[in-house]
């Protein structure tokens, strides 16, 4: 429901039909087209001109659109550091690693079984001693070479139970790793898992350990059986 | 500002001796008979008075609350590099450990108590190119005097001796061998996932007539008991993953200064690549440095 007021507002309208439009600057003599009822088409107000010697001091007073000589400030790009030099600095941490544990090299030469013709092998015989701990014998199922984590997983029988040990090469634990007897045959595989299988089962190297440690007894004449480190 | 009682009133004493057993009205009293709510007190509308409570709700309170939790230095935008294994020297153990490298890290600019209710140092890593970047960042670092960056977060600080100087950078030697570090990230995205892989739950029954739902959830919610509405927080099936983890107290074990590079004990969230934000473990006595001396 509209009251009084509001039909007046309304009617209101019809008065810029009545009225005679008012064009500043500019005399025309007749509007031809009107756009609605209530919006009467007048001309654009010319632009108030920058007022002439006008104080510094006011300048600020007015919008910035309307000051003369507005020069934009150019961005300054600055130029970055000097980039990063190590794209790979996992590969840097592990090397630099592999470095310390292994600084002659020899340990690595021992288990890059596809690069040295007198490294491990799988099907070896190996003993490996640790700085603390009993020594473990075993043949070499296989050999997973991943840098610093390389590993060698042996298999031997204790007390007639199938025993199987994985060691870190590079593990400072690890004191000394030696080649107790080299496979007869080169293996046509690189895991050797089949030998966990019963009828493949090599069974206990404990006597050829125990042969071997004699042989290297009387050779190098210690009572005690040295360890040789590679 | 707080509302403050006009002077007239404010010289109005307020009786805040009211006895059960009497209330005072000018000069006589009045007798309650032991019934409190004859005579209530007058209380006056305006929080006024001495001894009031400071108010809780401002950015000073709020920083006063969060003095203890607050780190005192700002911390490092980093990049996740991978993972690997060190060997600890001394017991011989294999520790897994994340590789994490910091780009060209700067202080761009602060946020200040006095302009912005809070302390913080707002970082930028690696670099962008200006031709991709809007013009309101481009100008935000040409005002600082930094180059474009790529990577550009906030660390909160407690005060403003934590406002590390604009300009400066930080290497990763900002970081002490041995010290405790939280590193945020966010997670790796899994998509659109299920509720059993989402949220864990059992699925349904491989038989015995279900058809069609074995890894769906079982029911949203009860009937008309209920109000026959899904409850808010219900878990259903939706995206997983690529949400910010926090990972507390890992220890710092190695750090490259001319590499950038920083080694962190234990994983971080996300994948390779990632940004991943450490800042001083909340949770363990702050690093003993030397902090941003208040004048400067």
């Amino acid at each position: 429901m509209a009251n009084s007021s509001s039909i007046l507002q309304q009617l209101g309208c019809f008065r810029s039909l009545l009225t005679k439009p008012r064009v500043s600057g500019v005399t025309t003599t007749t509007t031809t087209s009107r756009r609605m009822l209530t919006t009467v088409w007048s001309a654009k107000p010319a632009p108030i001109p920058f007022p002439k010697k006008l104080p510094e001091q006011f300048h600020d007073q007015i919008p910035k659109r309307f000051r003369l000589n507005i020069a934009r400030k150019k961005m300054k790009i600055y130029p970055p550091p000097p980039p990063l030099k190590c794209k790979n600095p996992v590969d840097f941490i592990a090397q630099t690693q592999l470095n310390k544990l292994d600084p002659s090299g020899k340990r690595r030469e021992l288990f890059d079984y596809r690069r040295h013709a007198r490294s491990v092998k799988p099907g070896d015989i190996i003993r490996v001693t640790f700085k603390n701990g009993d020594p473990f014998a075993g043949v070499v199922l296989s050999i997973k070479l991943r840098g610093a984590d390389t590993s060698v997983l042996m298999r031997n029988q204790l007390t007639r139970v199938g025993v199987e040990m994985s060691v870190k090469v590079f593990s400072p634990n690890v004191e000394s790793v030696e080649i107790v007897q080299r496979t007869q045959k080169r293996k046509r595989r690189a895991r050797l898992y089949y030998l966990r299988q019963p009828r493949h089962d090599m069974g206990s190297v404990e006597n050829l350990v125990a042969n071997y440690l004699r042989q290297k007894r009387a050779l190098t004449g210690t009572k005690m059986g040295g360890n040789q480190k590679r | 500002m707080s509302p403050r009682l006009s002077e007239q009133l404010a010289h109005i004493p307020f009786r805040s001796n009211w006895s059960p057993r009497s209330a005072v009205h000018g000069q006589v009293p009045i007798r309650t008979f032991g019934i409190r709510s004859l005579n209530p007190p007058k209380t006056s509308r305006f929080d006024v008075g001495p001894g009031l409570p400071l108010l809780k709700s401002t950015p000073t309170a709020a920083l006063e609350r969060k003095a203890n939790t607050l780190p005192l230095r700002t911390g490092a935008i980093a990049i996740k590099k991978g993972m690997t294994g060190l060997y600890d020297a001394t017991s011989g153990k294999r520790i897994a450990c994340t590789v994490l490298q910091l780009d060209r890290l700067e202080v761009i600019s602060h946020k200040t108590l006095q302009k912005h209710g809070y302390f913080a140092v707002q970082m930028g890593a690696g670099w962008r190119r200006p031709a991709n970047l809007t013009k309101s960042l481009l100008g935000h670092f040409s005002a600082n005097g930094i180059s474009p960056k790529r990577h550009i977060y906030e660390f909160r600080v407690k005060d403003e001796r934590g406002l590390l100087p604009v300009g400066e950078p930080v290497n990763a030697d900002w970081f002490k061998v041995g010290q405790y570090v939280d590193a945020r990230s966010n997670s790796k995205g899994k998509g659109f996932a299920g509720v059993m892989k989402r949220h864990g739950f059992g699925g349904q029954d491989r038989s015995h007539g279900v058809s069609l739902t074995h890894r769906s959830l079982g029911s949203a919610g009860p009937s008309q008991g209920g109000g026959s509405r899904v409850y808010p927080g219900k878990k259903m099936a939706g995206n997983m993953g690529n949400e910010q983890n926090t990972v507390q107290n890992l220890k710092i074990l190695q750090v490259d200064r001319k590499n950038g590079i920083v080694v962190v004990n234990g994983s971080i969230s996300g994948p390779k690549g990632c940004v991943v934000r450490i800042q001083d473990a909340l949770k363990k006595p702050w690093p003993k440095v030397k902090l941003v001396s208040k004048s400067s």
